[in-house]
């Protein structure tokens, strides 16, 4: 009897053993190259994995990470398109996985160091070329740029050596919002050229500003509460007086030059912004959406058409280039497109390419996803958003896009030491002292980026 | 059929025991292997790295020097610091405002006394997103319930910025840590506090003592365990205080509410500095502790 318990006890033992080893994953390969397991994706448990040589029959199984570009995050406008793809290739099945900006790269992250990447990414340069590319997760695009591609566009999705890490789709450039019910009773709009959305100088800026402030408590602020938005105040500071933020071969940060004090200064100076270490982009959005701020730094075509953003706003918005002294804006674009992680499968490469490439050649299909952005296209396409007043709007701003530097060496840390800088000059730091800091320090973080 | 001796028969006796003992604890022992202490090992090992994200995946050894970098590094002084601050806010006041509360309501009506116990630990079982989220609200420089009252109280004259002014910002993330700190230990107090044996604190009455003696003298020392316990889990919560500097904060103004476990999750998810973050996790591993070693030896020897 005794003898019988033991036995089974034994076995109950190993029973346990056994179900926890079966439970486990098994032992994983370290080498980054690898193939990610498929089941492992997000969705993909009830997918079969097939790795079956490329050809017309292409049969993967991707994923497809996206940020949220417009409605790239939308499960209905997202999965359109992916049917759009696989009526022409059924054997290809594409999972997803939504991103947003607080945590996206964190969870990609996470997912390349688990060897688990995903296939596909659509997202813009300052991540694709600059991080994911520049670290050596990327594979080059080249092959796939669809002809007519702007130049500008092309170069600012390239790296120094001509690798291309994203694919582009679509583009926008970032400006401001004005609430115009209040600039009128301000007698505000007399400072600013309706026409061509400039204003029409720096001075005239700054009066609009004290001439708001004169009825509206809070006409604006200098968020620094993290780097959310943070293309909004560079954008604002740089404008204002010509002032660069980095060399033109985007290797070197130059924020602390001399125009660049000036627009500080006058910035700490000026009755009705406030800089505010509370706040970052997304938040100054929704203050100026529901009326609490009178204009917004971090602005752009998608925030006017967002159902919980300019949708919201009980008053007319204005959008606006950045003020200057010249009368010649430079917006911070944004470029988004597709990036392609090299997971050491090439079936997968080649499937994943076939998508990309899907989606931006046949020009029909093209236009599609550039809608579901709700950007502009990165080549000239005929019938376009034809007849979208706020598209015809926006689109008289999208001519002052500027050169893309977020892709310069040490972007990370850049950002980082620039809104501290702001919080240091918002908290009555001296402004050449926090800007030759941040320089300072940023271009540290580019050297060591350099230096591999 | 000759017996075997007793001695020998206790051994294998407990040799099979021991075997079985062993096999049962498998298990768990694989699981701590794995989740804690191989995660530990690699920790300490990766510190002594240059670590970081790369598609070949290799590092350097690079010994001490990314110890010597931290204590160089303002932000993390400041980080640490603040972390310290945190810590001899947070413990004595959770601690001294829990057993205050404990003390008034472990001998209430039942009702009473749940109601109290429920409307203290809501803040635990509400997700600290959740939370956190409430107090941004609350704390808004805009639109904030606190300085909407404040201003109409006259309390101050014009909005403050809580969240945005280094001088409340870290002030008001104690606060919330306070809040969402103090439900388990009063709950734990309660508890024991009706657990001390009433026939000593009857035959302390009976002395003569007074409640403040009673309490001292009696039921201190029996609730001293429960105290130990809770000091250790505030020090620990306190040192790991991360969620609240994610969502309200971001380390700033002027890292005026960096932590150190906010710095580390920035120093590798952000600037995928992995070597140096784990160095930083190590000291912070270290700091934790040191001083719950510490509260033990103080609690042990008063008790």
């Amino acid at each position: 009897m005794k003898t019988i318990r033991k036995a089974l006890a034994l076995v109950l033992a190993l029973c346990i053993v056994l179900s926890l080893a079966a439970c486990s994953t098994g032992s994983e390969d370290p080498d980054p190259t690898k193939a990610p397991d498929p089941t492992k994706a997000p969705d993909a448990a009830q997918s079969e994995p097939v790795n079956e040589p490329a050809g017309n029959d292409l049969t993967a199984n991707l994923t497809l990470a996206t940020y949220p570009v417009g409605k790239m995050t939308d499960e209905a406008t997202v999965k359109a398109l992916i049917a759009d793809f696989n009526a022409v290739y059924p054997n290809v099945k594409i999972d997803l996985v939504y991103l947003d900006y607080s945590n996206g790269d964190q969870t990609v992250n996470g997912m390349i160091e688990a060897n688990n990447a995903p296939d596909l990414i659509f997202e813009g340069p300052e991540r694709l070329v600059a991080n994911w590319g520049a670290k050596g997760y990327l594979v080059d695009l080249k092959d796939l740029l669809p002809a007519g591609t702007y130049d500008v566009t092309v170069g600012s999705c390239t790296n120094a050596e001509g690798a291309m890490y994203e694919l582009p789709v679509c583009q926008t450039a970032h400006c401001m919002g004005i609430n115009k019910d209040l600039f009128t009773q301000a007698d505000a709009m007399q400072y600013i050229n309706e026409d061509t959305h400039t204003w029409k100088s720096t001075a005239d800026f700054l009066k609009a500003v004290e001439a708001v402030a004169a009825i509206h408590p809070n006409v604006g602020v200098v968020f620094c509460g993290g780097q959310g938005g943070d293309q909004g105040n560079r954008a604002l500071v740089t404008n204002m007086y010509g002032g660069q933020y980095t060399n033109p071969e985007f290797t070197r940060y130059t924020g602390n030059c001399a125009e660049n004090v000036k627009a500080l200064q006058a910035l700490v100076d000026v009755n009705g912004i406030e800089f505010d270490p509370g706040i970052a982009g997304s938040e100054e959005i929704q203050l100026f959406c529901n009326g609490t701020l009178a204009m917004a730094t971090c602005w752009n075509v998608g925030a006017a058409k967002s159902d919980t953003q300019g949708k919201t706003a009980n008053f007319e918005i204005f959008p606006m280039a950045f003020p200057t002294e010249s009368g010649d804006p430079v917006l911070q674009g944004g470029i988004w497109g597709f990036g392609i992680f090299n997971n050491g499968d090439e079936t997968k490469i080649e499937a994943a390419k076939a998508f990309a490439k899907f989606m931006t050649e046949d020009e029909a299909q093209y236009k599609k996803i550039v809608e579901a952005t709700g950007y502009w296209a990165t080549r000239d396409v005929s019938g376009l958003y034809e007849g979208d007043e706020i598209m015809t709007e926006y689109g008289k701003l999208v001519p002052f896009m500027g050169p893309y530097y977020q892709i310069t060496l040490g972007w990370p840390e850049a950002r980082t030491a620039w809104w501290n800088a702001l919080q240091r000059i918002g908290n009555g730091g001296d402004v050449q002292t926090e800007l030759d800091a941040f320089v300072a320090e940023a271009n540290a973080a580019a050297e060591a980026a350099e230096a591999g | 059929m000759a017996k075997s001796k007793p001695g020998s028969m206790s051994r294998a006796l407990v040799r099979r025991e021991t075997i079985a003992g062993y096999l049962f604890l498998l298990p768990s022992l694989v699981f701590f292997l794995t989740f804690v202490v191989y995660p530990m090992v690699m920790c300490v090992v990766t510190s002594l790295t240059n670590a970081t994200m790369t598609a070949s995946g290799t590092s350097d050894f690079i010994g001490l020097k990314n110890y010597i970098d931290l204590f160089q590094d303002k932000t993390f002084l400041k980080a640490l610091l603040n972390t310290v601050i945190i810590v001899v806010v947070s413990v004595p006041t959770v601690c001294v405002f829990s057993l205050w509360v404990g003390a008034r309501i472990y001998n209430m009506k039942n009702w009473a006394c749940s109601a109290f116990r429920v409307i203290f630990y809501l803040p635990v079982v509400t997700g600290s997103v959740a939370v956190t989220v409430v107090w941004k609200w609350i704390y808004h420089y805009y639109n904030g319930v606190l300085n909407y009252v404040g201003t109409n109280l006259g309390l101050w004259e014009k909005n403050i910025n809580w969240l945005g002014d280094s001088k409340f910002a870290l002030g008001c993330i104690i606060l919330i840590l306070f809040t969402t700190s103090v439900g388990q230990p009063i709950v734990l107090y309660v508890s024991a506090l009706g657990n001390v044996d009433q026939t000593l604190v009857e035959a302390a009455q009976v002395d003569g003592a007074t409640d403040l003696q009673v309490f001292w003298q009696v039921k201190w020392p029996q609730i001293m365990p429960t105290t130990l316990y809770i000091l250790v889990i505030t020090t620990i919560n306190s040192f790991q205080c991360f969620a609240l500097i994610q969502l309200l904060t971001s380390g700033g103004p002027e890292h005026a509410t960096d932590t150190v476990m906010y710095y580390i999750y920035y120093s590798a998810f952000t600037l995928y500095k992995y070597g140096y973050a784990n160095a930083m996790g190590v000291v912070l591993a270290l700091c934790i502790a040191a001083l719950s070693a510490v509260q033990f030896k103080l609690a042990k020897s008063e008790s």
